[in-house]
């Protein structure tokens, strides 16, 4: 839990605190606790990581964390762009028009329609709120949800520059994502109960300032949630990069089951945006195929900062059930997917 | 963080992709060459949008009463934006060089696989002996095709290696040449090293050109061995522009 305590604090300004039901700790203790971790980084730091510090090392750290921030800077800003011509440009109402009118059919269509969404998982989580405040039902929009970061035109794009001459990846991400999607939403429909979710009260206004100030707003906004949360993604890459032995990740890296599971894990830790994360898996390169689509179909639908934002606009009893169905889905989906392209 | 600082960290980030690509050129420690296309009009927008961020802070028509959009404000940031400025910093502060023979070094367990030929093949070389120019992948390609197919190609004719200069690995004799190949960024980076025999070693991370014949390698070692040129005359350069191959 402490992840989500660490969370909150980062985001909250974010997250309407009362969401989260939690006392707060005083004052005091808090930044006693701050100190003792503190104390504890440094200690252990000195101990196992001073000795192998060398300039060299950090030279080659910063190259990679400002090389990964480079290279999916134009990615994110032309997918914010995108997004925010959507968001603003077109009326959630005609996604409801375009939907079926059973919830059984209307789920595997919301999947699809999530290809033309070209928004990272930043965008997707206000967007599905906005379509079930407009009475879509909640299985579909949880469904466009998981299926519009991961399918849509942008981030198949950046997937095919990051992997060159391996068009077989961006048809498994395609595939194993749209899958894990539309069997969340159909899980959801069977088992689902309304008053899990927390429906979003306000519905999006149209803000009266103008279309062009509301598209600026919005892009804005997307660049500086996404922007900081790749950040962190390309400091973890970097990190994973120079620190950890090549020989002890390649040793996990040849165990078919733990090598799937720790970039699943590791995709849920870096938080990388759906535009970027395809030049972070072409990255490990010494992972199996398998592993990296894991990584690839968890990441737009799991991490960090998606479980902050979910239990924020749906309420924590939703994210505490659809987070672990969603992550067992991917794994479980992408590990066959995998394993039918290699 | 307010909008005013918003804005202004927009046109920072903007201004610094703008510089290293159409200014310094540092772009290429980072990423491909062909990016430029793709960094440069993204930097133009960033910019375009925080500029037009900071003239409305300027003229004071904030909207303050706009509405709360599902569940939070837009008109404030995250604090995890604050983070943005990180590589900002980087840029100007620390300038990240090119990476050089720590990644080399890294990479000693696991060789990039050697690159397949052209689907035509390689051009027959010409045997006039004056040293013929390539780059390490393709003489890297050629030396697998040599080891395992007919060695005449490639036996007996001078080449010019350029890379840097990077340790050389015990038992294997010599020190290595090396460049590293990027598909995209440098995160992806992995070495391609040639061995180099009878020549001094120059301090690592010197950039040189070799001129060398290929040597076969020993006969039973396994397909992915390093390939390794006897060396005869080494010539120290300046960093070529683009680093990467």
């Amino acid at each position: 839990m402490s992840d989500h305590a660490g969370l909150r604090e980062a985001e909250d300004d974010l997250l309407p605190p009362a969401e989260w039901g939690r006392e707060p700790a005083s004052p005091g203790s808090r930044a006693a606790w701050m100190f003792g971790v503190l104390a504890v980084v440094l200690v252990g730091g000195r101990i196992w990581l001073a000795p192998h510090v060398s300039a060299r090392a950090l030279d080659a750290w910063s190259t990679i964390f400002v090389a990964v921030c480079v290279q999916a800077l134009p990615f994110l800003v032309f997918g914010v762009a995108l997004s925010a011509a959507i968001t603003v440009f077109v009326p959630a109402s005609v996604w409801r028009r375009v939907l079926p009118r059973r919830t059984g059919a209307a789920v595997p269509v919301a999947g699809m329609m999530g290809a033309v969404l070209p928004g990272c998982e930043c965008a997707s989580v206000p967007v599905a709120g906005g379509l079930m405040a407009r009475g879509v039902a909640p299985a579909a929009a949880l469904t466009f949800l998981l299926a519009a970061p991961a399918i849509n035109p942008v981030v198949l794009v950046a997937t095919a520059v990051a992997f060159p001459g391996s068009p077989e990846m961006v048809a498994g991400r395609f595939a194993a994502s749209l899958i894990v999607a539309v069997l969340a939403g159909w899980t959801w429909l069977l088992v689902g109960k309304g008053e899990w979710i927390k429906a979003p009260s306000r519905p999006r206004a149209d803000p009266a300032a103008g279309r062009l100030e509301a598209f600026g707003q919005a892009m804005r906004h997307d660049v500086m949630h996404a922007g900081g949360f790749l950040v962190v993604g390309a400091a973890a890459a970097a990190t994973i990069n120079v620190a950890i032995p090549a020989d002890r990740v390649d040793a996990v890296a040849g165990i078919p089951v733990a090598s799937v599971l720790l970039l699943a894990l590791l995709a849920v830790l870096m938080s990388i945006c759906s535009e970027a994360d395809a030049f972070v898996a072409a990255s490990l390169s010494q992972f199996s195929t398998t592993a990296r689509l894991a990584f690839l179909v968890v990441g737009p639908m799991v991490d960090l900062k998606l479980i902050a934002l979910q239990a924020g606009f749906f309420g924590r009893r939703f994210a505490v059930r659809f987070v672990p169905l969603t992550f067992v889905l991917a794994v479980s989906v992408s590990a066959l997917v995998g394993g039918v392209l290699s | 963080m307010s909008r005013a600082a918003q804005s202004m960290l927009l046109v920072l980030i903007g201004a610094a992709v703008l510089w290293i690509t159409v200014g310094s050129g540092e772009y290429v420690n980072y990423v491909r060459p062909g990016f430029r296309y793709l960094l440069a009009p993204a930097a133009i927008v960033l910019l375009v949008l925080g500029a037009a961020g900071v003239r409305r802070e300027w003229r004071g028509t904030r909207d303050d009463d706009h509405p709360a959009e599902h569940g939070h404000d837009h008109s404030r940031g995250p604090r995890v934006a604050w983070l943005l400025c990180l590589p900002v910093l980087a840029l100007f502060l620390i300038a990240p060089p090119a990476l050089g023979s720590f990644t080399a070094a890294r990479g000693t367990g696991r060789t990039a696989p050697p690159p397949a030929a052209p689907t035509e093949g390689f051009r027959p070389l010409p045997r006039t002996g004056a040293p013929v120019a390539m780059s390490m992948g393709e003489f890297i390609g050629r030396g697998y095709l040599a080891q395992t197919g007919d060695p005449a190609s490639l036996q007996g004719v001078p080449v010019r290696l350029t890379g840097f200069v990077a340790p050389g690995v015990k038992g294997e004799g010599g020190w290595r040449i090396v460049r590293l190949k990027i598909a995209c960024c440098a995160g992806d980076a992995v070495p391609f090293p040639v061995t180099v025999r009878g020549l001094p070693r120059p301090p690592s991370d010197t950039w040189v050109q070799v001129v060398g014949v290929w040597t076969p390698p020993a006969t039973g070692r396994s397909r992915t061995v390093v390939q390794a040129v006897r060396g005869r005359s080494l010539q120290k350069i300046e960093k070529p522009r683009t680093p990467y191959e």
